[in-house]
C-alpha cells in the first residue's frame, strides 16, 4: 500500500503541467463539495432546537429556514459534483495511457486501480480538510457544538475522497480489464433504449421525491434529504438523458453534415457522447432550477403585492429568502459555467497533438474552433429546451395555483436562452487555449 | 532535375531556434516542380524544422522562404493556411487523420473545407483510398487501422487536393520496413503521377533511396548535396 502512494505520489509529480491542473482543480472541486457537505451536516445536525447563530442575519436560528438552507446547499452541491467529475477528467487521456503501460508493465488491474484511486482521493483530500477548517472555524465562532455536529461534519468531509476514490476506479475499468485499452480506443457500440432508460430515471426520482416530500414526516426522513436524494438521481439520470442526446444529435449530423466544423464536432459527440455529460447534467438541471424559481418568484412576488395586507417586516422576511435563493442559483450557474469552460479546455489539451496536426494540414483554426464550440453547443440545446420546459411546467403550476386561473410566468421564458448563452460563453473561453497549445512543437515525435 | 530553371519552392539561410537550441543555423534548400528531395542527416539535425518551415508551418528567425514569387516567411498566417490547403499536402510520422472521422471523411475533408459538397468529395476520396489499396477500409476509423493502412490514408488525404508540393516528415517512421517500403513506393508513383513536388525527410537511407537528389542536413546546415541518385 505504501508503495503504491509512492507510485501514485511519482506520477503525479514527475507529469507535465496538465496533471497538476487536474490535482489543482480536483482539490478545488472538492474544498467546494466538502464545504458544502460539510455546511449542511452541521446545520442539519442541529435538528428541531431554536438557537441563536450570529450568521446571515438570523437565518439559521429556527428550524424551519434552516431546512431551507440545508436544501439549498445540498443542491449547491450537485453541480460541484459535476464540477468535481469534469475536473478529474483533465489528462484523463494522458492518465489512462499511462495506466495502461503500468499493466502492460505487469502491474495487476487491482493495483492499476487502486493507484488511480489514491491519486484523485488524495487531490480529493486536499481540498477537503481546508474545507473542513473553515467550517471548523465558523462553528467555534458560534460556541461550543455538540458532539452531534462534529461527528456529521466530519463524515460529510470524508465522504468526499471516498466518492472520488469510487469514481475514478469506476472511470478506469475500460484501462483495467486490458492493457492496450487506454492507448487504442474501440469504438463503442451502446446498447438501445438508453435515453429512455435515462427518462425513466429522471421520472421515477421526480416520482420518488414527491412522495418522499408528503411522506416524509410519516416516516420519520428529513424532508431536506429526501428531496435531495430526488434531485441526485434526477442528476444522475439527467446524465444519461444529455449523454443519449449527445451520441443522438452526433449520429444524426455525422451522415449528412456538409459542414466540416459540424462534421468534425457531430463524429466526436457520437464518438465519446459521455465526455461532457456530467456538466451538461448540470446546465440541464439548473436550467429547471432557474427557470422554475424565476416563474415562482414571480408568481409568489405578485400575490404579495397583490395581497397588500403583509406587514412589511414580512414582506422583507419573504423578499430576503427569494433572494438567498436566487444567490443560492446564481453560485450553482457559476460552477455549472466553470465546469463547462474547464470541459471545453480538457477537449482541446487532450487532443492538441492531433489538432496541431490538423492545422499543420491547413485545416483553419477557425474551423477546429467552430467544431470545439459545437460540441458544447450542438447536444446543449435541446437538453436545455427541454429542461426548460420542465421549469416553466413547475412555474405555470405554481402560479396557477396561486393566482387562479391558468397564469404563464413570462419572466421565466429568458431564463433558458441566458443559461445557454452564458454555457456557449464559458466554453469560448477556452478557445484562446487553441491558439496557445495547438502549436507545431506539438508535430514532433522523436 | 535540372538546376537552371527557377525552383518551385527556395529556403535561403534560414535560422531557426527553439528557445536556446539552435535548430537551423543558414540551411538552404530548393525544390523543384517534380522532383523528390530527400533531406536526410542524423537525429536532432534539424530536418523537420526545416520542412516546417518550408511548408508554412513555422515562420524562421531569419532567412527567406520563396513558393512561386511569394514569401512565405513573411505571409499572413491566412494565407499560410490556405497555401497549406491548396497548394500543399503534408504527411507525417502519425497522427494526421482525426481519430472519430471515417477514412473516408478524413480524405473528403480537404475538399469539404475548399468548398466540395460531401457527396463529390467522398467520392473522390474513395476513389484514392482505392488507388492505395485501402478502399475495402474506407468506414474504418484510425483506431482500427494498421500504421501502413492508416499511412496510406494519410497519403491519400495529402494528395486528394491535388497539391503542387508533399511534405512528408518520416514518413515510414512508426512502420516495418515492409511496410514502409510499399507506403514509400506508392507515394513516389502518385507524386510522379500527379506531377508533385516531394519533400522528403528521413534519418534512413533506404528511404532516401527514393529520392531523385539529396541534401545532408548536419548541425542546421546543408553540408552535402548530392546529385541524381
Ligand atoms: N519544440 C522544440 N523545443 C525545443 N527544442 C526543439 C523543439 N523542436 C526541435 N528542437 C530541437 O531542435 C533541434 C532540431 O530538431 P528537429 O528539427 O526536430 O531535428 P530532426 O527532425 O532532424 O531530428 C534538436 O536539437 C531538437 O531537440
Ligand atoms: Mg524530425
Amino acid at each position: 500500500m505504501t508503495d503504491d502512494v509512492k507510485l501514485a505520489w511519482l506520477f503525479t509529480r514527475g507529469s507535465e503541467r496538465r496533471e497538476w491542473w487536474r490535482f489543482g482543480l480536483t482539490a478545488v472541486g472538492a474544498f467546494c463539495a466538502a464545504g458544502f457537505a460539510a455546511a449542511a451536516a452541521a446545520l442539519a445536525s442541529l435538528r428541531g432546537g431554536v438557537y441563536r447563530i450570529p450568521y446571515a442575519e438570523g437565518l439559521f436560528d429556527r428550524p424551519g429556514e434552516r431546512a431551507g438552507v440545508v436544501l439549498a446547499l445540498l443542491l449547491l452541491l450537485i453541480p460541484t459534483l459535476g464540477f468535481l467529475g469534469q475536473c478529474a477528467r483533465i489528462g484523463a487521456v494522458h492518465r489512462d495511457r499511462r495506466m495502461a503501460g503500468l499493466r502492460l508493465a505487469g502491474a495487476s488491474p487491482l493495483r492499476v486501480r487502486r493507484i488511480a484511486a489514491l491519486e484523485t482521493g488524495l487531490a480529493c483530500l486536499a481540498g477537503a480538510v481546508p474545507a473542513a477548517l473553515v467550517v471548523g472555524a465558523a462553528v467555534l465562532g458560534v460556541g461550543a457544538p455538540p458532539a452531534l455536529l462534529w461527528a456529521a461534519v466530519a463524515s460529510a468531509v470524508l465522504l468526499v475522497p471516498v466518492a472520488g476514490a469510487l469514481v475514478s476506479v469506476v472511470a478506469l475499468r475500460r484501462v483495467v480489464a486490458s492493457p492496450l485499452g487506454g492507448v487504442r480506443r474501440e469504438r463503442r457500440t451502446a446498447g438501445r433504449g438508453t435515453a429512455l432508460t435515462g427518462v425513466a430515471v429522471v421520472g421515477g426520482a421526480i416520482l420518488l421525491g414527491i412522495l418522499g416530500v408528503a411522506y416524509a414526516g410519516r416516516l420519520g426522513l428529513d424532508a431536506p434529504l429526501v428531496l435531495f436524494v430526488a434531485f441526485l438521481l434526477v442528476g444522475l439520470g439527467a446524465v444519461w438523458v444529455s449523454g443519449s442526446f449527445a451520441r443522438l444529435t452526433g449520429r444524426r449530423l455525422a451522415g449528412r453534415a456538409e459542414n466540416p466544423a459540424v462534421l468534425i464536432a457531430a463524429e466526436r459527440l457520437r464518438d465519446d457522447p459521455w465526455a461532457a455529460a456530467r456538466t451538461h447534467a448540470a446546465v440541464l438541471l439548473l436550467t429547471v432550477v432557474a427557470t422554475g424559481y424565476t416563474g415562482v418568484r414571480q408568481a409568489l412576488m405578485d400575490d404579495l403585492l397583490a395581497a397588500g395586507s403583509y406587514p412589511p417586516e414580512s414582506l422583507d422576511f419573504y423578499v430576503t429568502g427569494l433572494d438567498l435563493t436566487a444567490a443560492a442559483v446564481g453560485i450553482g450557474l457559476l460552477i455549472t459555467l466553470a465546469a463547462v469552460a474547464v470541459g471545453a479546455a480538457e477537449g482541446i489539451a487532450a487532443r492538441r497533438q492531433g489538432l496541431a496536426g490538423q492545422v499543420a494540414a491547413g485545416v483553419p483554426r477557425r474551423v477546429l474552433s467552430r467544431a470545439l464550440l459545437l460540441e458544447t453547443a450542438l447536444p446543449l440545446a435541446p437538453a436545455v429546451a427541454l429542461a426548460a420546459v420542465g421549469g416553466l411546467a413547475i412555474g405555470t403550476f405554481y402560479a396557477t395555483a396561486v393566482g387562479g386561473g391558468l397564469t404563464l410566468p413570462w419572466t421565466a421564458l429568458p431564463v433558458p436562452f441566458a443559461v445557454y448563452g452564458t454555457c456557449l460563453l464559458a466554453a469560448a473561453t477556452a478557445m484562446p487555449l487553441l491558439r496557445r497549445t495547438v502549436r507545431p512543437t506539438e508535430l514532433r515525435h522523436d | 532535375m535540372s538546376a537552371t530553371t527557377e525552383p518551385l519552392l527556395a529556403a535561403r539561410d534560414l535560422v531557426k531556434a527553439h528557445g536556446r537550441t539552435d535548430a537551423l543555423r543558414g540551411a538552404s534548400a530548393e525544390l523543384h516542380a517534380g522532383e523528390v528531395l530527400a533531406v536526410t542527416g542524423p537525429s536532432g539535425s534539424g530536418k523537420s524544422t526545416l520542412l516546417h518551415c518550408m511548408a508554412g508551418i513555422l515562420r524562421p528567425d531569419g532567412g527567406s522562404v520563396h513558393y512561386e514569387g511569394l514569401r512565405l516567411d513573411t505571409c499572413t498566417e491566412d494565407r499560410l493556411s490556405a497555401l497549406r490547403r491548396t497548394d500543399f499536402g503534408v504527411v507525417f510520422q502519425f497522427g494526421q487523420l482525426i481519430p472519430e472521422l471515417t477514412l473516408t471523411d478524413n480524405v473528403a475533408l480537404p475538399l469539404m473545407l475548399a468548398g466540395t459538397s460531401r457527396r463529390e468529395a467522398r467520392a473522390r476520396a474513395g476513389e484514392w483510398l482505392g488507388r492505395f489499396g485501402v478502399g475495402d477500409r474506407a468506414d474504418a476509423r484510425p483506431g482500427e487501422l494498421s500504421g501502413g493502412q492508416a499511412q496510406r490514408g494519410a497519403l491519400a488525404r495529402a494528395l486528394v487536393t491535388g497539391p503542387r508540393v508533399v511534405f512528408a516528415d518520416e514518413p515510414t517512421g512508426a512502420l516495418d520496413s515492409l511496410a514502409g517500403e510499399q507506403v514509400m513506393t506508392e507515394l513516389v508513383s502518385a507524386a510522379r503521377a500527379s506531377g508533385a513536388a516531394v519533400l522528403l525527410v528521413t534519418h534512413d537511407a533506404r528511404v532516401a533511396a527514393y529520392a531523385d537528389r539529396e541534401i545532408r542536413l548536419a548541425d542546421g546546415r546543408a553540408a552535402v548535396t548530392e546529385g541524381a541518385v
